[in-house]
Order: structure tokens, then C-alpha cells, then sequence
């Protein structure tokens, strides 16, 4: 009994100090954390809308489809309506969920798309985030565009060797532009 | 028994993918990359450090019987801290490490040298101890990752503006998948094992592989010809 007792005491102290260490990393580490992440997106918006004099980060509104929120950061330029991002993901990966940025510009095409988490094999899947496959995007217009992979008779070139990254990719932003063409009038408005 | 002695060991004669065939598994996983390598190494050390200096100093204090649940309560806090202040200040490398980070608690190299090393000796000879094994596991995963980086991707990335890419070289991709991992660390096994046997073929003693590396243990090459006395019958 008084065995237990002893290496109970020990197991709690020890315990007790590593929640203490804990909690104390936490703290200090809670508000760069948070500004990282977003650092992160005010990047990513940065780098897939086109010009934009307002604050995107702040400017939004969401909508509530297929059990999940999609937030809208709306770009404007000397008041008029700029363009659009969106985030969006994709859970059939290869390696999990793909997330990403699409920014789509005023005139009815696809800006820029960028990637921003990924679990794919590297090398193979991860080029889905790189050149050349990305830049496909650029330009494309939102209507009369097969979001697909040729092999799906679409008008995009998968990634060698990575057609699974590169559907799950495709399929990601083909969700996130019905949702856009739905309420598009809606998101054009928002921030007047 | 001294600082430098300590430290030396697991820079060769104990090096710990290489030699005591010790974290296997994030091994493989991270070192796609030089990078990768580099940075799990980091990871870890830094983990080894605090963890082997925590329980070298409460070696007297820890009851035996639950050594092990302690042991592992101090790997998983350092672990968690480093997770968190890399998230907060290394966010890139952090990203690109994801999963691992937390996965260095089960990392074996950890807790074993705590069992085997830390919870008897001093802190100081602990902290040798872990620098020398942290320097070691960081230059195995350097090593390997660089192999895997240039033959598989066909590019060397230390940071971003020093990168070089092997020109007209077409990449030999099963190198980045774990198969390559394997084969890459089996190379280098050998290596090492000829290197080591050269060294005492010069300095006129006997050699002997590391137990369960050498013909005595194997019998992958006695299959079909005659099957061990020991194995139940097929």
C-alpha cells in the first residue's frame, strides 16, 4: 500500500510538471502561432486576387452549403468590384485533405489558384502546388471551362504520375465554382 | 568515462539509424529532402536534450517500477513544447514536417537512451550523451536525405537560395517512395559494415558485425535447401 502510494506521488509529480511546462509553452506560443496562420492567409489572398485596395481578409461573406461554410473574401479597387477567393478542399488526396485558395477576378475567369496544405507524396503529389500544373489555372474561364483532368475529358494536364492529387485538386475548385456561380451576384455586391 | 568520449560515440561507433538501427520509421518518412532530414534531426535533438537532462536528473528521484510511464510523460511534454514554438517560429519547416513532429515521442532513439543511458549517469554526461546521438541521428537523416533528394527529385535544397538542380538527369521517383528509403539505408548499412571491417583488417583485430546483421542470424539463404532444426514444421 505504501508502495503504491509512493510511485502514485511520483507519477502525479511529474505529471503536474509537464502540465505546468505546458501550459506556460501554450501561453507564449499561442500568439505567434496565430499570427503565422494569419500571415498565411493574407499571403495567399495577396497572391491569388488581382489588384485590391481594400482589406479582403475582413471583407467576406459566407454561405452555408453541403455541410460546410464557404467564406468569399471579396476584393475591391477604388470601390469597384475586383475579384473574389475562396478556400476550398478536397479530402481525396492521396494522402488526405488538399486545401486551397482560388482567387477569381471580376471578368469572369480564374485568377490564380494556390495551394495551401497538402499531405502527398513528395515529389510526386506535391508538384499539384508547383509549376507547371498550377499556372493551368490562370486565366481559365469560370464558364466553358471542363474542370477535369483530360483522362476525365477535362482541359486540365494532371501531374505525371499524380492523377489522383491532381483530381482531388480539380475537384476541390470545380465545388468551390458552383457554389460562386450561385451567388455570384451576392458576393459582387458585398463591401459596397 | 568523459564529455567528449560520450558525445564522440554516437557520431560512429553508436550512430543511431546507422549503427543501432534505432527510429526507423521516421527515417524513412521525413528524409525525402535534405531539408526534411535536417530539420526532423533538429527536432529531435533538441527533444533528446531536454528529455535526457530531465530524467538524468531525476534518476534518484523516479521509483523504478514506473520508469518507463515517466520516461515517456518527459519525451511527450518536450515533444509537444517543440511542437508549438516550431509551429510559432519555424511555421515553414513545421508544415513541411507535419505529422512527425509529435510522432518524435514514440521515436525509440528517445526513450531508449533515457533507459539505457540517462537514468544512470549524471545530467552532464546525459546532455554528451544526447548531443552526440542528436548530432548523429541529424547527420544520418542529412545523409540519406541527400542521396534520396538528388537521385530521386534530381535537386539538392539546403534553403531556398541555395538549391542546385542535377542537369538533364531524369529523376528516378521510386527513391522519394518509402521502397527508396529502404534501399538508400540498406546501402548504406553495407557500406558502413565494409568500411568498419577495413578499419579492423588494418588495426589487426577481429571484426564483428553488429549481432543480428551478420550471416549467424539470417536464414533467408538456407530457405528451400534445409529448413532450420528450431522452425515448426510448414
Amino acid at each position: 500500500m505504501k508502495e503504491i502510494l509512493k510511485l502514485l506521488a511520483a507519477l502525479t509529480i511529474i505529471s503536474s510538471g509537464a502540465g505546468l511546462l505546458l501550459a506556460y509553452t501554450n501561453k507564449v506560443t499561442a500568439g505567434p502561432i496565430a499570427a503565422a496562420r494569419q500571415k498565411e492567409t493574407t499571403e495567399a489572398l495577396k497572391a491569388v486576387l488581382p489588384d485590391f485596395d481594400n482589406d479582403p481578409a475582413d471583407c467576406t461573406c459566407s454561405f452555408e452549403e453541403g455541410g460546410r461554410t464557404w467564406a468569399f473574401h471579396v476584393a475591391r479597387k477604388a470601390g469597384r468590384f475586383s475579384g473574389a477567393a475562396f478556400q476550398t478542399s478536397s479530402s481525396k488526396g492521396y494522402g488526405g485533405e488538399i486545401s486551397l485558395m482560388v482567387g477569381l477576378s471580376a471578368t469572369g475567369t480564374v485568377n490564380s489558384v494556390r495551394v495551401l496544405t497538402q499531405h502527398e507524396t513528395p515529389g510526386l503529389g506535391t508538384k499539384v502546388a508547383e509549376e507547371p500544373f498550377k499556372s493551368q489555372f490562370n486565366g481559365k474561364p469560370i464558364e466553358g471551362t471542363v474542370w477535369a483532368v483530360k483522362k476525365d475529358n477535362g482541359h486540365f494536364d494532371a501531374v505525371t504520375g499524380a492523377t489522383i492529387s491532381s483530381r482531388a485538386v480539380l475537384e476541390a475548385v470545380r465545388n468551390g465554382l458552383d457554389v460562386y456561380r450561385r451567388h455570384a451576384a451576392e458576393i459582387a455586391r458585398t463591401g459596397e | 568515462m568523459g564529455f567528449s568520449k560520450e558525445l564522440k560515440k554516437g557520431l560512429w561507433d553508436e550512430i543511431p539509424v546507422f549503427r543501432v538501427v534505432l527510429g526507423l520509421c521516421p527515417t524513412i518518412a521525413v528524409t525525402t529532402s535534405l531539408m526534411n532530414g535536417i530539420g526532423m534531426g533538429v527536432a529531435a535533438t533538441f527533444v533528446l536534450i531536454c528529455s535526457n537532462l530531465m530524467v538524468a536528473a531525476l534518476r534518484n528521484v523516479i521509483p523504478d517500477k514506473v520508469r518507463i510511464p515517466s520516461f515517456i510523460v518527459i519525451a511527450a511534454t518536450f515533444t509537444t513544447v517543440t511542437d508549438l514554438v516550431m509551429n510559432g517560429f519555424a511555421h515553414e519547416v513545421h508544415k513541411n514536417l507535419g505529422i512527425f513532429i509529435p510522432l518524435i515521442v514514440v521515436n525509440c532513439i528517445i526513450l531508449g537512451r533515457a533507459e539505457a543511458f540517462a537514468a544512470r549517469h549524471s545530467p552532464w554526461l546525459a546532455l554528451a550523451d544526447a548531443i552526440g546521438m542528436g548530432l548523429g541521428f541529424t547527420i544520418a537523416l542529412a545523409v540519406i536525405g541527400s542521396i534520396r533528394e538528388i537521385l530521386g527529385n534530381g535537386t539538392l535544397t539546403l534553403w531556398t537560395p541555395l538549391a542546385w538542380t542535377v542537369k538533364g538527369y531524369e529523376p528516378v521517383l521510386l527513391l522519394i517512395l518509402a521502397p527508396g528509403g529502404f534501399i538508400t539505408l540498406g546501402l548504406i548499412l553495407g557500406l558502413m559494415n565494409k568500411i568498419e571491417e577495413r578499419r579492423a583488417a588494418k588495426a589487426g583485430r577481429a571484426c564483428s558485425p553488429p549481432a543480428d546483421f551478420d550471416c549467424r542470424h539470417c536464414v533467408i539463404c538456407k530457405w528451400g535447401v534445409s529448413a532450420p532444426s528450431d522452425s515448426p514444421p510448414a
